[in-house]
């Protein structure tokens, strides 16, 4: 019973930082109509960023925000160095058709995930570094017995849920929500409609960048920082999002909670090297009955 | 006044449009129709800038606007319909006409609000389905939602493109009557794109007929519709 109890709370804060990760890629598939698979490597930068501050003594939550300004960035620049450029190159009948539209993004962001582990690698000699966190990660302890989970867990947790109702308020709520869905679901109306979708798209760039620093913040303290660390979580958070229905937020968070859940009980009750065979299980499994995800709407999906 | 004058505009090494000059004089309906192919939805799509023209000129209130982005072509009160409907289907109906007027939200809400009021009492059936997306809407609400998105932006151009497009005869009168009356209730400037040459010519002033990327004739509606010889050579009936 202990075992299965301690599984459970383990896959829950597992699970927050995958639903983090799966946000972050909704975020930008439904702001850019992008699967952006340099995500993870934008968050691993800015972990580093953060890491290095701290090795020089500033504050833990100096290093936070300066590494979410600094994924953010990171996002924005990714736009527009790389994504626009390649918008713009449709004059090129073999760009022009929609398949390959939608498919060389995806190929530029593996690009970009490359060279960011690269310069990472460079710029911070690729040595595994640990990476403290912000409140008390020994397990919390309630009449006089040590629970299988952490004042950290509770937190990361917490994050999660604000980061959820904050991105579904900003979508559903405000005005410039609505142009980001618009311009990612038909550019062609947004700008017949006076969105300027260069700008919205950039913003949404934005927007995850920081989400995903974000999730390399939180998932860090529990692996050790290196330019791969997180490849693991970026394939974990896709599966989410893919078993979620990658453009809704809702359904990322659910899909990252239940893959945490399931690899912790792999984790527990089988063995670490399955982890991954589970995953694609998952995925394949998610694809061939639902593919479009648990909350996921159809037309999306033919993209 | 939209003026356009000697333009052209190509896909690829084919000239969509070959030198095209014409007029859409303020407060009245111009009509453009024409075989498929003839250009008419290019011209359109020149004129909101969603193509770059390769040569010629574009005129609005006597100012060029060749050049600028289709975003900020809405913002000088030129708004356009493309064709098929074009509503985005997984946004509820009250989106779909909210997003029309993002732009001018901050500046101005409470026109905003007062727009979408008049565009519920043109087509109170929208009102009843607003919480819909439109994805559920019928192909005549579609056009209507269509349409009101770019009214919402208070156009004093509006740029319509085959709005009868796989409707059945009765929501097409319905849907022409209404942009009839918009015109001559409010000063509304149309600039009409159909290939129901019949029933455009029947509300517009003034009738262009495109062949091939030019202009073959330029006549007022009336004239134009009562033409046996041009209908029969251009249209086939």
């Amino acid at each position: 019973m202990d075992i299965f109890l301690s599984a459970i709370f383990a896959g829950t804060s597992r699970g927050a930082i995958y639903a983090l990760a799966a946000l972050g890629l909704v975020l930008v598939w439904r702001g850019a109509g992008v699967v952006n698979f340099a995500q993870m490597g934008q968050a691993m930068f800015s972990t580093y960023i953060a890491s290095t501050l701290i090795a020089q003594n500033y504050s833990y939550w100096i290093a936070f925000v300066v590494a979410l300004i600094s994924g953010g960035l990171l996002g924005a620049l990714v736009d527009l160095l790389v994504m626009r450029p390649l918008n713009r190159k449709k004059s090129s009948s073999a760009l022009d058709s929609p398949a390959m539209r939608s498919t060389i993004p995806v190929i530029a962001s593996l690009g970009i995930l490359g060279v960011l582990q690269a310069a990472a690698g460079m710029i911070w000699a690729a040595e595994e570094r640990g990476f403290p966190t912000p409140v008390n990660s020994l397990g919390l302890v309630i009449n006089g017995k040590i629970m299988p989970f952490t004042a950290f867990d509770l937190f990361v947790i917490g994050i999660v849920f604000v980061t959820l109702v904050a991105t579904t308020y900003f979508f559903k709520g405000t005005g410039m929500g609505l142009a980001m869905r618009a311009s990612a679901l038909n550019p062609e109306v947004a700008r017949l409609s006076g969105i300027r979708i260069g700008l919205v798209r950039t913003l949404s760039w934005v927007i995850s960048g920081v989400a995903s620093s974000l999730a390399g913040l939180l998932v860090t303290p529990s692996a050790n920082l290196s330019p791969y660390t997180l490849d693991l979580i970026l394939i974990i958070g896709f599966t989410a999002a893919v078993v979620g229905g990658l453009d809704s937020l809702l359904g990322s968070v659910i899909g990252g909670f239940a893959l945490g859940l399931l690899v912790s009980f792999v984790n527990v009750y089988d063995a670490p090297e399955d982890i991954f065979l589970a995953i694609l299980i998952v995925l394949i499994t998610v694809l061939i009955i639902r593919p479009q995800g648990i909350l996921g709407s159809k037309e999306v999906r033919r993209v | 006044m939209l003026e356009i004058k000697d333009l052209v505009t190509e896909y690829g090494s084919v000239k969509a449009l070959n030198g095209i000059s014409l007029v859409a004089h303020e407060g009245k309906i111009t009509t453009v129709i024409g075989a498929n192919g003839a250009g008419k939805s290019t011209l359109l799509r020149t004129i909101s800038a969603l193509e770059h023209p390769r040569s010629g000129s574009i005129t609005w209130k006597n100012k060029s606007i060749v050049g600028l982005s289709p975003e900020k072509i809405v913002r000088l009160g030129i708004a356009h319909v493309p064709e098929g409907h074009a509503v985005i289907s997984q946004l509820s109906v009250e989106e779909n006409i909210e997003m029309g007027a993002l732009f001018r939200m901050r500046s101005n809400k409470t026109d905003v609000l007062l727009a979408i009021q008049e565009i519920y009492q043109l087509f109170p059936r929208l009102e009843e389905r607003k919480k819909q997306l439109a994805g559920s809407l019928s192909g005549g609400e579609r056009q209507m939602l269509a349409i009101s998105r770019a009214l919402v932006s208070r156009p004093s151009l509006l740029l319509l493109d085959e709005p009868s497009l796989g409707l059945a005869p009765l929501v097409v009168e319905q849907i022409i009557q209404t942009v009839n009356d918009l015109c001559r209730n409010t000063g509304l400037t149309v600039l009409l794109v159909e290939q129901n040459a019949n029933t455009a010519l029947g509300v517009a002033d003034h009738g262009i007929l495109l062949s091939l990327g030019t202009v073959a004739a330029d006549l007022p509606a009336a004239q134009m519709k009562a033409d046996v010889a041009l209908r029969a050579a251009y249209l086939g009936y």
